[in-house]
């Protein structure tokens, strides 16, 4: 029996591994190097010096610090904007419809494209002169579209505009899988008190859908606070006046650029503490909202 | 489906963390000139060292460039191996943008190639870590390289004295030197009945450009400027031809805040702002300068020699002109870039790999066949004031580049600084300018305590 347990033991030791290693060499290590490289001033060539909290006090002072972090935020509001159009449109291919699952494969097209590829495609329909949508607005409105990509005020947007193109697919079907959930009694006792379509929404399917907001507002905070390919592509050095750098693409530059590994590794730093209380602070507060079943 | 602990949360933010720095991989890369078309395959001759006869070693030689580039090289080094059975160059190519974070990778992990490109402010972080192979020894003890037949201004590119770059010693010889010169558009010169600008330093300036320009830029019918006059022109040439400067280096003070700096800067703001001859920033977004002077729709524009390949294929005659001179001083002025070949200071053979540098940099034969893809001016003086403006191709006025070089060419602003951000961020804040949301004068001002910050934070 021991024999046996001994075995059994060694067995799950050798599946259990692989990943364990995986996490110690390419996620432990980093990130304990990464603290380290926090407190000083490192370029690559010559010998990493100890600097103690000279990274952060300079960090503090950094305009482009708070420029990016402002970026990064701004970019957050996608994330309710992405959560209406992506449930209005689950509403509406959750009903039997002819072709509906064309209409689901359409949408979902773009989740699965390259950013790279669909990044500059953008950068083609957002163009000032000749892009498709200031062509658009001109036939239409008879005024000329903003310069997109070139005006700080509208750089920001734009990548909202992006994002939101890129993301609904994801979520919608997200939200379709929650609505299939959600069982046709509740629908028929509403129904039998009275409940108009809107009440139905508003207190059956709105709530139901809870755990599924919960997780879209997570991991599309976390999605914001890491974006990096649409601005490297379309915000060359970081956009006019700065307006189209995040986080992360600062973090980048001067990594990556200037190599300044130390300076880019406490800014890191200071990133993953910021994500990490945003995400407490959500689990916190989802006892209050989300429903769990 | 829904994280459910805190714990979760904890490690998926240190998982993102971890992640950061390696998910983004690419960047800007210095602009290198990428030859095209089909090599003739070179053979050695003198010109360059030979390497340690009766031992055998194999030399790491790290480049970047595209597919043309590299077939260039490729040539060369096959012939180079022939000619040396017992040495074995090891050829990788990079592409450009990731070029200088694959070398400090390398740098770090204590991997560095033998021979390989550096330029500009990275050849100056490399020279000043110490880790480049001081030049002087292997070339003094060398019979076949004659130093007096190479620009002087390429090699000072590759000087350093421990302080500076400029002069002293020498760590790395000249993979080109790149005169930055201005052509234009001879047929739109000649529609509108106007002389060409002067290939003379000091003869053509910035009140006679303004005034062809002015001739030269055309409305289309629906009133929008279809036809500029000039386009991204050299914010370089105009602060040094005025006298101005970004920063001097002996004392370290960045020198943006004065008004011969700001009157340069406000002329190259107003060719758009004001004299509207010029794309604006708006315009410059939806087709670039360089798209626009191929269409043939600029009459000016600035071009290095690598240009050339692209400008031959272009449907109207051009040619180059020495860079407008400031009315103030009478001078001109314009930068001459330059990359480099260095050869790491640990390398197991030095002999070799400086022969292998000097083969790659001063060999005759593959100076030829670069001149002649239209890659660069040769760094041989002999051949480039000989053959090379004998050339029957455009632009006539080849001399020009050889003026930039000998006389009115200066280092970029980088050379001598380690880290380059102070320069981006002068670049990137100068479009407050460029859009007319502030005067020259108004943004040096505010702009030049930023830029010491950086410049004291990054160059100490």
């Amino acid at each position: 029996m021991t024999g046996y347990r001994r075995k059994e033991m060694l067995w799950s030791l050798l599946f259990i591994t692989p990943p364990v290693l995986g996490f110690l060499i390419f996620g432990l290590a980093p990130l304990i190097s990464s603290l380290g490289l926090s407190f000083m001033s490192w370029d690559m060539m010559s010998p990493a010096k100890f600097i103690g909290l000279d990274n952060f006090g300079k960090l503090a002072q950094d305009e482009k610090f708070y420029k990016s972090m402002y970026n990064t935020f701004y970019l957050l509001l996608g994330i309710p904007l992405g959560m209406i159009a992506a449930m209005a449109l689950a509403l509406m291919m959750n009903r039997p419809l002819k072709g509906v699952s064309l209409f689901r494969t359409i949408y979902y097209i773009p989740v699965i494209s390259p950013i790279i590829a669909v990044s500059l495609l953008w950068q083609w329909l957002l163009n000032y002169d000749y892009g498709i949508i200031n062509e658009f607005i001109w036939k239409i409105f008879g005024v000329q579209g903003p310069n997109w990509l070139g005006d700080p005020n509208w750089v920001k947007p734009s990548f909202l505009l992006m994002g939101l193109w890129g993301g609904v697919g994801g979520t919608m079907v997200l939200y379709l899988a929650g609505l299939q959930g959600i069982s046709s009694s509740y629908y028929e006792a509403a129904e039998v008190d009275g409940a108009k379509r809107w009440h139905q929404f508003r207190f059956i399917t709105l709530p139901l859908l809870s755990p599924i907001h919960f997780f879209v507002v997570v991991m599309g905070v976390i999605g914001t606070f890491q974006s990096f390919s649409q601005m490297y592509i379309l915000a060359a050095d970081g956009g006019p006046e700065y307006s189209g750098a995040t986080i992360v693409y600062y973090i980048f530059q001067e990594a990556f650029k200037y190599f300044n590994m130390g300076f880019a590794s406490s800014v890191a730093w200071v990133l993953g503490v910021i994500i990490f209380i945003l995400t407490l602070i959500q689990f916190r507060f989802s006892k209050r909202w989300v429903y769990q079943d | 489906m829904v994280l459910k602990s805190k714990w979760s949360a904890v490690s998926l933010a240190l998982v993102l963390v971890s992640g950061m720095g390696l998910s983004a991989c690419s960047g800007n890369g210095g602009g290198a000139p990428a030859p095209s078309g089909e090599a003739s395959s070179p053979s050695p001759t003198s010109g360059a060292a030979s390497p340690k006869a009766d031992s055998k070693s194999e030399i790491e030689f790290m480049g970047w460039g595209g597919d043309s580039e590299k077939a260039v090289f490729q040539k060369l080094i096959d012939a180079y191996m022939k000619e040396h059975p017992d040495k074995k160059v090891k050829y990788t190519v990079v592409p450009s943008g990731e070029y200088y974070q694959k070398l400090d990778t390398l740098i770090a992990a204590k991997k560095t190639p033998d021979v390989f490109y550096a330029g500009g402010a990275h050849f100056n972080k490399l020279a000043s870590s110490g880790l480049l192979l001081n030049m002087d020894p292997y070339l003094e003890g060398n019979q076949t390289i004659d130093p007096d037949n190479v620009w002087k201004q390429g090699l000072d590119r590759y000087r350093y004295d421990g302080k500076t770059v400029g002069q002293g010693s020498l760590y790395g010889l000249p993979k080109d030197v790149g005169p930055w010169a201005l052509a234009y558009n001879k047929d739109l010169f000649d529609k509108a009945g106007l002389p060409y600008p002067s290939a003379k330093a000091g003869e053509y300036t910035w009140d006679d450009m303004i005034a062809d320009a002015k001739k030269l830029t055309t409305a289309n019918a629906r009133g929008k400027i279809d036809t500029f006059g000039v386009a991204a022109y050299s914010t370089e040439s105009a602060v040094w031809a005025n006298g101005g400067d970004w920063i001097d280096y002996k004392t370290g003070k960045v020198t943006i805040d004065t008004p011969e700096f700001a009157q340069a800067m406000q002329f190259v703001a107003d060719l758009s702002l004001v004299h509207k001859v010029s794309p604006s920033p708006d315009d410059e977004k939806a087709q670039n300068g360089y798209a626009r002077f191929v269409a043939g729709k600029v009459a000016m524009f600035p071009m290095g020699p690598w240009d050339q390949p692209g400008f031959w294929n272009v449907p109207f005659k051009w040619d180059i002109a020495a860079w407008p001179a400031s009315p103030n001083t009478g001078k001109t002025a314009t930068w001459l870039g330059s990359l480099g070949f260095v050869v790491s200071k640990s390398t197991k053979h030095p002999e070799d790999a400086f022969a292998l540098a000097s083969y790659l940099s001063l060999d005759r034969e593959s100076q030829k066949q670069n001149y002649e893809l239209g890659q660069a001016v040769p760094n041989l003086v002999d051949m480039a004031k000989g053959e090379f403006l004998q050339m029957d191709k455009a632009p006539q006025s080849r001399q020009v580049f050889l003026d930039i070089i000998e006389d009115y060419g200066r280092p970029p602003i980088e050379v001598n600084s380690k880290s380059v951000k102070w320069i981006d961020t002068f670049w990137q804040d100068a479009s407050q300018v460029w859009t007319g949301k502030k005067t020259a004068a108004e943004f040096v001002k505010e702009e030049q305590p930023k830029l010491q910050k950086i410049y004291d934070e990054d160059n100490k």
